[in-house]
């Protein structure tokens, strides 16, 4: 283990976790993990899922009563009880899953629990202050959104903006961000890094929790990693590079971080013509794919391509637009005639609209093929699980039994317990949306092998991505969508992230 | 293989959205159990103690007849029949049409009742 | 196997800090409060009127629970999908008086009716009359999106309706209906088997058998069926299993048909095993076995529940009932009782799956 770099001046340090232990019964989640913040740094926090990240920072905030070790702010012992109190002394986290209240509109949410008094006599809620106040951070942070608008109708970047004004309000000193880039496009991440660095610029410590080892190079002062519970390292970022860190993060050489490409493309066989939505901007989309293909779709945020993925399977309403599946028009009203005409869709949102999260293993893997384990008229306990073991197998996923409930995996292996869900289907088409949200590298390279096997069976996979490498790394084709229309669409082999943000640029 | 799933259970915070608009504590939560169940038990030993059951007498029309407090299985005390004007009385029923009798011989009281008295035309 | 489980268990435990083990303690009995007021309760009943654990009683309590365990089985569906159903008890209450007036010897209801119609047409005819109201409960839920607190508030008010309608016809007048079949009767209260005691012998009604079956029935919908896996997966997360391809209306409105249903029966075997129906009958069914299905672990987050469990909630209300009602209990105290365990039960409920920290 190598020795922890010791600040040039101990006076600089704002932050100070010191030998923290957490014991789960049986398990070790975090063992005897420390972490220094430097005022005025960014300091991130890196490792595989379940390496201890989030338990750390849950510690942090009085989630988990920790088991020993101590927490220093500036110099002082600090133990906090709930994340409010954490808050009112300082210390502020950006979550990667929002919650807000969605009906409620931007400033409501800006002072919620705290709503600004028209005077000290006069304990109404003075409307106008808080408008004020919340326009005057927002102008600080040079976020354009007006502070009346209803969250629900904000994209997720936007409302990811508000919750780091919120932080940036209560006058934080330490601000954690959890991977907080996995649901914002390229040109949102610019305004996010600029917006990170002015809270550097102003004394702030940052610890930044992201998988995105890119982005991690070029925003961070130090990185710590960690690796089961354990910590691994702390270096400074610039003597790091990506390769190092993965060898740190997985203990291993991870040479590639994209499997080989040998899946080849067959006949065409499906084609899209003139889709449009209903209720959402999708427009005249036209395209063909092939058997064998990995279609990728990229997009920014707001683009359509989720909306692209919904209206082909038929859980958004379609306006017009025909789809053949091998010359044969399918109308995929819904999702139940989608998966009879041999359609899958992974969503984006694993939590609200993949999981059955109380349900075990097998019920979230047999879930849409139930039909086929029917022995007349009763399903077969014996098929279902030989399925489900298939399942498991096919997908190397991580679990101790078919009987433990999902939730309690790691977001990659959930995924792949959806994934083997849908390939009970035996689909022909694969609508893929952000397969690897969220999912550590060592998983994201497992998601990628399978996306390829399965072209090379023969299979269809549209893949609607945000992170660009990723696109370029496991699609065959790339289709570009800007303002809910296709943009263009471009080989991967001749294209680079520059002709892509363009074209994404287009219609924007 | 069930002590790794006990584990990863403990492991995990549950789910947001099981009672995701549930906004107590654990702590708290424990005290209203305490409490509620200190009120069930209060209200057991009051019931218990003012135990037995009512068995009023409806005369429809006829003279009154005192109320009687029984225990669980116990017969009904006979009570001097009511008399009514232009009437015969013919028993004791427990709806006021007089169609399910009660047989003060037979019949025991299992709860709170209400006995109608038959009345045939003279 | 079971042993060393338990011995591996009580290491563990032991392992543990004191700080631990209390909070260990305070969890289990507080997670099982319920089971252990139950049990006191009994045994303290048991001690103070020796007759409750006698064979007579015994018999008793199974007899009730098995009365009361359809309408628990319907119910817990609904709870299962996160809602549930107010307007069973009524349901029971009109599939009773349809029995019981169809059945009948005397025909108050249909005076030009001369002889009973067959057993199995009136079994069939409030099954069918169930499962319609089952029908309206679940389109409303399932289409409209209504809460189904307040689409079976509707239908139990419309059902009351109807019940002082139809006891109001021919020359009823909205009396009791008694004086049924000797047929019906003893089909459904008949002696399955005797078992011979010191005094004489205690007889167990034929209803027991069917509950039984009607148990039987309920598991293997719940757990060999691809309704029964698609009603857990609604509850547990609607929106995901309409993208899996589960026909989400459809399920949930199978599964009100089937509570319906159940009520049905509830109703059918209530009417013979009373005697009579009346207005009141059924009365506040529902919230017995709401709560029996709460006791049983069937929680209301959605999604999980066991047919065994609420069997065991069903048996434990009827012995608590049972044993306060031989102390001679008031029933307007009952009431309170009722009310207590079914908000404790949701409490432990809640602390169950409430996020821990």
């Amino acid at each position: 283990m190598e020795k922890q770099i010791t600040s040039s001046d101990s006076k600089n340090v704002l932050l100070k976790m010191e030998g923290i232990c957490k014991d789960f019964p049986g398990v070790k989640a975090l063992d005897n993990v420390s972490l220094t913040v430097r005022a005025g740094t960014v300091h991130a926090l890196m490792g595989e899922n379940g390496a201890g990240k989030s338990t750390l920072m849950k510690c942090l905030f009085g989630v988990y009563n920790k088991d020993s070790g101590h927490i220093y702010l500036e110099g002082k012992e600090i133990n906090f009880k709930t994340s409010k109190e954490a808050l009112e002394n300082g210390v502020a986290m950006v979550h990667q899953e929002l919650n807000q209240a969605l009906k409620r509109n931007v400033m409501d949410n800006m002072w919620l629990g705290r709503f600004p008094k028209i005077s000290k006599w006069c304990p109404l809620t003075s409307e106008k202050k808080m408008y004020d106040a919340t326009k005057e951070v927002f102008e600080e942070l040079e976020v354009h959104v007006d502070p009346k608008m209803v969250m629900s109708k904000m994209p997720v970047s936007q409302r990811q903006m508000v919750e780091i004004a919120k932080a940036v309000s209560f006058h934080s000193k330490v601000i954690v961000f959890d991977e907080p880039t996995s649901s914002l496009t390229e040109e949102e991440v610019e305004h996010l890094f600029r917006i990170i660095n002015m809270l550097r610029d102003r004394g702030c410590g940052i610890i930044y929790i992201s998988h995105k080892m890119e982005e991690i190079l070029r925003i961070s002062d130090d990185v710590t990693i960690m690796r089961d519970g354990q910590w691994v390292a702390t270096r400074p970022a610039k003597e790091l590079t990506m390769n190092e860190i993965i060898r740190l993060m997985v203990g291993r050489e991870l040479t590639n971080r994209y499997p080989e490409k040998d899946n080849k493309a067959g006949e065409t066989i499906l084609q899209v013509k003139n889709l449009t939505a209903q209720y959402s901007q999708l427009k005249n989309v036209s395209f063909e794919a092939k058997a064998g293909e990995v279609l990728g779709v990229a997009g920014l945020d707001g683009s359509g391509r989720t909306e692209l993925l919904e209206n082909i399977f038929g859980i958004a309403t379609r306006k017009e637009g025909e789809i053949y599946l091998h010359g044969k028009q399918v109308m995929n009203r819904n999702a139940r005639e989608s998966l009879a005409n041999k359609f899958a869709m992974l969503t984006e949102e694993r939590r609200a609209t993949g999981i059955f999260g109380i349900l075990d293993i097998q019920a979230n893997t047999t879930i849409s093929s139930l039909p086929k384990y029917k022995k007349g008229m009763l399903l077969n306990d014996k098929l279902l699980s030989e399925s489900t073991e298939w399942g498991i197998k096919a997908m190397r996923t991580k679990t101790p039994s078919q009987k433990t409930q999902i939730r309690s995996l790691s977001g990659g292996n959930q995924q792949k317990v959806i994934l083997a869900r849908w390939l009970l289907t035996e689909p022909e088409v694969l609508l893929l949306d952000e397969p690897t949200r969220g999912i550590d590298v060592g998983a994201k390279y497992e998601i990628y092998q399978l996306i390829l096997d399965l072209a090379k069976q023969g299979k269809t996979v549209i893949m609607v991505s945000s992170e660009m490498p990723e696109l370029l790394g496991v699609c065959d084709r790339i289709l570009v969508m800007s303002g809910g229309r296709l943009s263009g669409e471009v080989s991967t082999k001749e294209t680079s992230q520059e002709e892509i943000m363009t074209l994404a640029a287009k219609y924007a | 293989m069930d002590d790794l799933n006990q584990e990863i259970k403990q492991q995990t915070p549950p789910l947001r959205g099981l009672y995701s608009k549930v906004n107590i504590s654990v702590k708290t939560l424990n005290i209203i159990i305490v409490v509620l169940v200190g009120l069930l038990i209060v209200c057991m030993a009051v019931g218990i103690s003012k135990g037995g059951f009512r068995v009023t007498f409806d005369a429809q029309g006829g003279t009154t007849v005192e109320m009687q407090k029984r225990m669980y299985g116990e017969l009904i005390e006979a009570p001097e029949p009511p008399t009514r004007e232009g009437f015969v009385f013919d028993g004791w029923y427990l709806d006021p049409g007089a169609a399910i009798p009660w047989d003060l011989e037979e019949d025991t009281v299992t709860e709170s009742i209400t006995l109608y008295a038959g009345w045939k035309e003279k | 196997m079971a042993e060393n489980k338990f011995k591996a268990k009580e290491q563990a435990f032991k392992e543990l800090s004191s700080k631990d083990k209390t909070k260990k303690i305070i969890d289990l009995l507080l997670n099982n409060a319920m089971y252990i007021i139950i049990v006191l309760a009994v045994i303290y009943i048991s001690i103070k009127v020796p007759a409750f654990i006698k064979l007579p009683s015994i018999v008793n309590v199974i007899s009730l629970t098995a009365a009361k365990l359809p309408i628990a089985l319907g119910i817990g569906g609904c709870i299962v999908l996160t809602g549930t159903d107010i307007s069973a008890g009524r349901v029971v209450g009109l599939t009773a008086c349809i029995s019981a007036s169809l059945l009948t010897t005397t025909f108050k209801v249909f005076p030009s009716m001369t002889s009973a119609p067959p057993i199995i047409v009136v079994l069939l005819l409030v099954v069918v009359v169930g499962g319609l109201v089952g029908l309206v409960n679940g389109f409303s839920v399932a289409k409209f999106k209504l809460h189904p607190f307040i689409v079976t508030l509707s239908t139990q008010l419309i059902v009351y309706g109807i019940i002082l309608m139809y006891l109001m016809n021919g020359t009823n007048n909205g009396q009791t209906l008694s004086g049924l079949t000797e047929g019906y009767r003893s089909l459904i209260t008949g002696t399955l088997f005797s078992i011979p005691t010191a005094t004489g012998s205690v007889a167990v009604p034929k209803y027991v058998l069917y509950s039984i079956i009607l148990v039987i029935l309920m598991w293997v919908i719940w757990n060999k069926t691809t309704f029964g896996k698609n009603m857990f997966a609604v509850g547990s997360n609607e929106e995901a299993a309409n993208v899996s391809g589960v026909n989400v209306s459809k399920t949930i409105m199978m599964v009100f048909v089937l509570a319906g249903m159940m009520y049905a029966i509830t109703g059918f075997l209530d009417g013979a095993r009373i005697a009579s129906a009346n207005a009141n009958t059924g009365l506040n069914y529902e919230c017995d076995a709401i709560a029996a299905c709460v006791i049983g672990g069937v929680s209301f987050v959605g999604g999980i529940g066991r047919i065994s469990g609420i069997v065991v909630g069903v048996l434990l209300l009827q012995i608590i009932f049972a044993g306060l009602n031989f102390l001679a209990v008031d029933a307007n105290m009952l009431y309170i009782i009722k009310g207590l365990i079914i908000l404790i039960a949701c409490a432990i409920d809640m602390r169950k799956y409430l996020v821990k920290k």
